[in-house]
């Protein structure tokens, strides 16, 4: 019998103003029935348009060379009705279901109904699925993927992250597919949520059958969910193999980068070492000897909302934390847990309930010049450095605003310069008239952190700062956090979700969970031996890499 | 497999709350629209105090009138009272429906808008609801080729149309169809009174005044439909459609332009409100018997009264408009509802 899917030099390249980019270079993957393989790379490697190649998803600027042979019946030469038929039949997609991939205004039971009733059952007629018939199996569906059957009235905004992706799942699973291809299932799903989705997918992947090819950024996923991994790298596949291999050994440089990238928590080998091309600085001699003060610090600080019903929702529950000067706090919780809130407040941004922010022993100022003064030494950098710089303005404009708005002494050109040395963008020169759509995400949010030290502050505050970097770039990121609080004892509280982030650069670790912070202390302590039962939830649900087995839930 | 399952979404929470939040939905945006209408009021009364020129001097201008008329006549029309007492009275009288006597023709101002109200809304209902159905469909059409010789030249054609002047075309109208249509008026004299006969004249009279205003509004409808429309057409959802095998005019009809018409509908209520009162040119040239006709000829007076009436009354129908919007938006897009 013929392999589910099978790639043969599989070349896509995409016609563009600037002439012909080819995306993906021949490319050759096999798939059979109740195979799981997973697919690796950065963003523009290649690795989604192969996914969409295999049913004629990609836009028609793209040119598809080579043969995708589904079921054994080559997809480019097929006929545009019997394509429509093979799409969700033969094989369904399960995209990245954050909120676009689901229609925003029509009830998600209808979405999934919807290719029921394109696609009759062998041997019934067309069409011919009465309503209540089409209801009960929805009904199924949702169940097979953990959601109540009400959930089929809702729309995709009043439905969480997870839970959309259930939807996205069920919906796959409509029409019985003998492959599911599944496009970064699980980006922008906190932890605990992330390997639920992971658990269901592999749970109903194994159960009936299917062959699944999943794509993602991280390799831990793809290590904790597939058999066989492919590392895929400028278009082309730089490794393939049983994903313990490819865990355990890569071969190929590109494949250690992304290994390193997310760092197994109790690894001394990665503890203070983020994935960085340049050498790190010593630390600091004498470090930890006294006891500083802090820099900043909280004190029984509360924010709370009122909701739509008019009751009252405690986003942060009474929260006592210090940041010293010379040390890096990673804050790490799912969302909802409070923790952007308490970053807000901390910024004055958002103004506390109850408590106090405390700037060097005194409180913050709530208005005037000593509010601007107390802003210029705590500075946010934001998750998604490509919303976070205006689209119009150079480089050289983002990173002057700060001084301009400070009115700060000096030659505005050599500290533009030196600010963006310091986020080592280097020559400097080079960068001050370029738009930020012209750098690399790495680079804007190194403009962004420039932006920040312009300032000179004594404490950054960064909420998120590599979640939306490639793999590659998100170690340098870190690596300059780790420099800058070593060379110039900058104090940064680092917002995540990921563990592994702390274990890289963190010194102290605060966890919190609906509001409150239910433990804190040193990186070592908390995450090698976590006290609260929350703690080690997060911690089994980062997958365990390189055993190919699934995390247990600490449960 | 995992049994847990995160169903503490704010969905149940948001169906217990529908009706209460729905009602206070409501009255916000009534009180809203009570409140822009109670500054339309106070703005109407003071514009027209603020323009030059004694009223009882223009009413006489042409005729002569001893000074005890003059007195009379001041004394009738109140211009002599305190600012205060005059608006009080104006408040008043809105309040129970008068909206005070036209100094030209000496008749309620409120009989005189309620019989020129119809034939305008006739006029820009016709027109609306054509230039809205011709401009989606154009917009939807040149969204979905876009780039194509269609998507130029229709974007072209309606941008020329909408710069054109309402008169000019009007009156360019006028002469190439060579009297095929009437030139003025809303009915002829001499036709008989039997109901097919009126409504097929009326919609004689109606033809050339409605195509002027169509061509000229059109391409708001039909630009903001295909920018719409191709914000969509970016959207990831549509390659889920397609990938779950549906035919590209499926894609179109059932998901993408759907979607892309919810901001069409503002504009179509907000444009209704605004062409009541952009309709004084057209029926300036053609002499619809309408609320642009009946401004024109208050402001040759210049009738205060009346024109004050007028400014309420249009002012009033954006508001209403508006109003109907957004109400109905929350109607059509749930994302709407759940903010």
């Amino acid at each position: 019998m013929a392999a589910l899917l099978e790639l043969h030099d599989l070349g896509v390249t995409y016609r563009t103003a600037a002439g012909p980019v080819p995306a993906v270079r021949g490319v050759d993957l096999t798939l059979g029935a109740g195979d799981t393989l997973g697919v690796a790379g950065e963003s523009g490697s290649g690795k989604s348009t192969v996914a969409l190649s295999v049913l004629r998803l990609l836009p028609r600027s793209a040119t598809v060379t080579g043969r995708i042979l589904l079921e054994g019946e080559d997809v480019r030469t097929m006929r545009w009705g019997r394509l429509r038929a093979v799409r969700w039949s033969s094989a369904a997609v399960v995209f990245q279901g954050a909120m676009h991939a689901l229609n925003p205004v029509r009830r998600v039971g209808e979405q999934i109904a919807e290719p029921l009733r394109l696609h009759a059952p062998p041997g019934t007629a067309r069409a011919a699925m009465p309503d209540s018939r089409l209801r009960a199996r929805v009904a199924d569906l949702l169940a097979a993927v953990g959601l109540p059957e009400t959930r089929a009235r809702a729309y995709p905004h009043e439905l969480s992250g997870g839970q959309r992706q259930r939807v996205m799942i069920a919906m796959a699973l409509a029409c019985e597919p003998r492959l599911i291809l599944a496009d970064e299932p699980t980006t922008a799903l906190d932890v605990l949520v992330q390997a639920q989705v992971l658990n269901l997918l592999r749970g109903l992947v194994a159960e009936r059958g299917i062959g699944l090819m999943l794509i993602s950024h991280d390799l831990s996923v793809l290590a904790a969910t597939c058999a066989r991994v492919a590392v895929m790298y400028r278009g082309e596949v730089a490794e393939h193999g049983p994903a313990a291999d490819v865990m355990r050994r890569p071969r190929h440089p590109h494949t250690r980068a992304l290994a390193a990238a997310f760092p197994t928590v109790g690894d001394p080998e990665s503890r203070y070492a983020p994935a960085t091309a340049t050498a790190l600085p010593p630390e600091p001699p004498g470090r930890g000897t006294r006891e500083e003060p802090a820099v900043l610090a909280a004190r029984g600080l509360r924010v709370r909302f009122r909701d739509r019903a008019g009751g009252e929702v405690a986003a942060v529950d009474g929260v006592d934390l210090d940041l010293r000067r010379d040390e890096i706090v990673a804050l790490v919780g799912q969302s909802g847990s409070g923790k952007t809130t308490l970053a807000r407040t901390l910024l004055a941004l958002q103004r506390p309930s109850a408590g106090s922010v405390l700037f060097r022993g005194d409180p913050v100022p709530r208005s005037g010049t000593a509010l601007r003064a107390y802003r210029r030494q705590v500075q946010l950098v934001l998750q998604d450095p490509a919303a976070a710089l205006n689209p119009r303005h150079t480089v050289y404009e983002a990173v002057a605003e700060g001084p301009r708005i400070h009115r700060l002494p000096g030659d505005e050109r050599s500290r533009v310069v030196a600010a963006l040395e310091a986020a080592e963008l280097r020559p400097a020169a080079e960068f001050l008239s370029r738009l930020p759509h012209e750098l690399s995400g790495g680079q804007r949010q190194r403009v962004v952190i420039a932006g920040a030290l312009a300032l000179e502050p004594s404490v950054l505050v960064a909420d998120e700062p590599v979640a939306s970097l490639d793999a590659s770039v998100r170690g340098e990121i870190l690596a300059l956090l780790l420099r800058l609080r070593r060379e110039i004892g900058l104090a940064a509280l680092v917002i995540t979700h990921d563990l592994g982030l702390a274990w890289n650069i963190a010194d102290r670790v605060a966890v919190m969970y609906r509001g409150r912070l239910v433990e804190e202390g040193a990186v070592e302590k908390v995450l090698l031996d976590p006290q609260h039962e929350y703690t080690r939830e997060l911690l089994a649900a980062a997958a365990v890499p390189g055993t190919g087995e699934p995390a247990e839930r600490g449960v | 497999m995992t049994t847990s399952v995160d169903t503490a979404g704010p969905a149940g929470a948001g169906t217990r709350r529908a009706g209460t939040s729905t009602l206070r939905f409501l009255a916000g945006k009534v009180g809203a629209a009570a409140v822009s209408l109670a500054f339309v009021v106070v703005l109407g009364f003071l514009l027209f105090r603020m323009i030059p020129g004694d009223p009882v001097a223009t009413m006489t201008r042409d005729r002569p009138t001893s000074p005890e008329q003059l007195a009379r006549l001041r004394e009738r029309l109140g211009v002599d009272e305190p600012m205060v007492r005059q608006f009080l009275d104006y408040a008043g009288g809105l309040l129970r429906g008068d909206l005070g006597t036209s100094y030209i023709y000496n008749r309620p101002v409120s009989a005189m808008i309620g019989e020129r109200l119809w034939p305008t809304i006739l006029l820009v209902g016709t027109a609306t609801l054509l230039a809205a159905a011709l401009g989606l469909w154009l917009g939807v059409r040149a969204a979905w080729r876009r780039g194509s010789t269609f998507d130029r030249a229709q974007t072209g054609i309606a941008l020329t149309l909408w710069s054109v002047p309402q008169f000019w075309l009007g009156l360019l109208l006028l002469t190439a169809t060579q009297g095929l249509f009437p030139s003025r008026g809303m009915r002829s004299p001499d036709i008989p009174p039997d109901l097919l006969g009126q409504a097929l004249d009326v919609a004689h009279h109606l033809v050339l005044p409605c195509v002027t205003l169509l061509a000229v509004t059109y391409a708001q409808y039909m630009l903001v439909m295909r920018s719409s429309l191709l914000e969509e057409m970016g959207a990831e959802y549509l390659t889920t459609a397609r990938a779950k095998g549906l035919r590209d005019d499926l894609v179109r009809a059932r998901h993408a332009v759907p979607n892309a018409l919810l901001p069409t509908v503002t504009l179509v209520f907000l444009q209704f409100g605004m062409v009541v009162s952009g309709t004084v040119t057209v029926e300036t040239v053609f002499s619809w018997p309408g609320l642009g006709l009946l401004t024109y000829e208050a402001l040759r007076g210049p009738d205060l009264p009346l024109l004050q009436g007028l400014f309420v009354v249009l002012a009033g129908a954006v508001i209403l408009m508006n109003l109907v919007a957004e109400v109905l938006y929350r109607v059509l897009d749930p994302r709407v509802r759940a903010s």
